[in-house]
């Protein structure tokens, strides 16, 4: 099975991994929204939320190229939208530039409120990141459904979780055939060779889906899943808690009246 | 097209988020109700499914390479309230896992992803249908109009967030977003015209399941 770049790091050990996942999710959510709270251009404020991050990363010990390099999903989508925005917003002109009938012109507006959504999404990807590459996505789930997600939610979540690795399988094997018999020929070809393979998944998928219904039947399945709650809440957990949410109130406070 | 967290205002945030939720909420009391409680291990296994098709690239232009959003495809094979929790379990997921798209930006994301293309891709689909009339021809120009409209419609969404948050000025983003995913949605068009395709010529049993 090559599944193996699926929430990788995530059965080490370490401080942040032997945390129970509903303090880490409750962390991350709350830290995520304390970055997306605060005004833009506030550097000394993200440069506190980086410190806090890098903290929780070093005590994990994932490895930091890993984490970085995850880190630049969000490049392109910052690429998309970013790149207009120094040249549309209104204010004082920080420098201008010619090509050819166009006169583009950047502004400290446009800029500062540029580099302020590129820290604060990489600050909330940062956390993103280490909450998965410290928790394993069954016990996410388990988590979220101790915090009161819907039970139909984390079972679809759950049965998905269970089948992405054999149809990732499914198509890395679609894929080696495909590339065997030489995956060339003009572009709409290729398309149309892709379009069979996703049909072809489809229709396996759908298959397996109805043996799989049937075999849970059989075995007296209604609707429901039981399974054994095996998180306990530990003394480390209230006091990281109790310590995230401290630390990011005096940051909001100082941020306030500073 | 996955939002990651920083783009969007509160109020953005908090109004997809309610969107989306009402909407999750409803296509599972739906689908519940349609196709009992045979709907969680399949519409699991299909999440996968579209997990795992869209880790099949194929070329653009210009040695670029993409894949299918898979709304399209899904609305078009089992109905839009099936596409809706099948594409919102497929972005959980892979916000939790990948980190493509942010967790503030979820609600977001399934709005565009998910209700928007979705919805989007089953109404284009049946109105080019009643238009065209229901030989497998016309399916397949239905096919590919709902799947490249279901692209632009969640691209324009996207762009309207994204002004309404203040991060772009509306007059920039939206066509900068929506001439963009006009030419993006040219491929998951083909590319869904060629599954269908597939599907009718093997297992046309499969397209006229019951469309929740």
């Amino acid at each position: 099975m090559k599944h193996s770049f699926i929430d990788q790091y995530s059965n080490r050990d370490s401080l942040i991994h032997r945390l129970d996942p509903r303090s880490k999710l409750v962390a991350t959510l709350a830290f995520i929204a304390a970055v997306a709270l605060t005004p833009s251009a506030g550097w000394l404020v993200y440069c506190l939320y980086f410190i806090i991050i890098a903290a929780l990363i070093l005590l994990s010990r994932v490895p930091l190229l890993y984490i970085s390099r995850r880190s630049l999903v969000i490049i392109p989508f910052v690429l998309l939208v970013a790149i207009f925005i120094p040249f549309f917003k209104e204010g004082e002109v920080a420098f201008g530039f010619n090509i050819w009938a166009w006169h583009l012109s950047l502004t400290h507006n446009g800029l500062q409120l540029l580099w302020s959504i590129l820290a604060k999404s990489w600050l909330s990807i940062l956390s993103l990141i280490l909450l998965t590459s410290t928790t394993g996505f069954a016990s996410l789930l388990k988590g979220l459904e101790q915090l009161r997600m819907p039970r139909v939610m984390v079972m679809l979540l759950s049965f998905m979780y269970r089948y992405i690795f054999l149809l990732t399988d499914e198509v890395m094997r679609m894929k080696q055939a495909r590339d065997s018999r030489n995956f060339g020929g003009k572009r709409l070809r290729q398309m149309s060779i892709v379009g069979n393979m996703i049909g072809t998944l489809f229709i396996r998928s759908y298959e397996r889906g109805e043996r799989v219904y049937a075999a849970m039947v059989s075995r007296g399945f209604d609707g429901h899943s039981r399974t054994l709650d095996r998180l306990h809440f530990s003394r480390l957990d209230t006091c990281f808690i109790t310590a995230i949410i401290l630390v990011l109130v005096c940051i909001n406070l100082f941020n306030l009246y500073y | 097209m996955h939002i990651p967290d920083g783009f969007l205002s509160a109020a953005a945030v908090g109004t997809t988020y309610i969107i989306s939720a009402g909407g999750v909420a409803n296509a599972v009391r739906v689908t519940k109700e349609k196709i009992g409680e045979k709907h969680i291990p399949m519409m699991g296994i299909l999440a996968a499914f579209v997990f795992a098709a869209q880790m099949l690239n194929f070329p653009v232009a210009g040695g670029t390479s993409g894949h299918v959003i898979g709304a399209a495809l899904v609305a078009i094979l089992l109905g839009p309230w099936a596409a809706l929790i099948i594409m919102s379990v497929v972005l959980i997921a892979q916000c939790l896992i990948f980190q493509d798209g942010g967790l503030m930006a979820l609600g977001a994301n399934i709005f565009n992803m998910g209700i928007i293309a979705g919805f989007g891709a089953h109404y284009l689909y049946r109105f080019i249908g009643m238009i065209l009339g229901g030989n497998s021809r016309s399916k397949m120009v239905a096919g590919f109009v709902a799947a490249w409209g279901s692209v632009l419609l969640a691209s324009i969404a996207c762009a309207l967030e994204l002004a309404l948050s203040g991060t772009s000025p509306v007059a920039v983003v939206l066509p900068a977003m929506a001439g963009i995913h006009a030419i993006i949605g040219i491929g998951e068009g083909l590319i869904t015209v060629a599954v269908l395709s597939m599907v009718m010529a093997t297992r046309a049993d499969l397209l006229r399941l019951q469309r929740v």
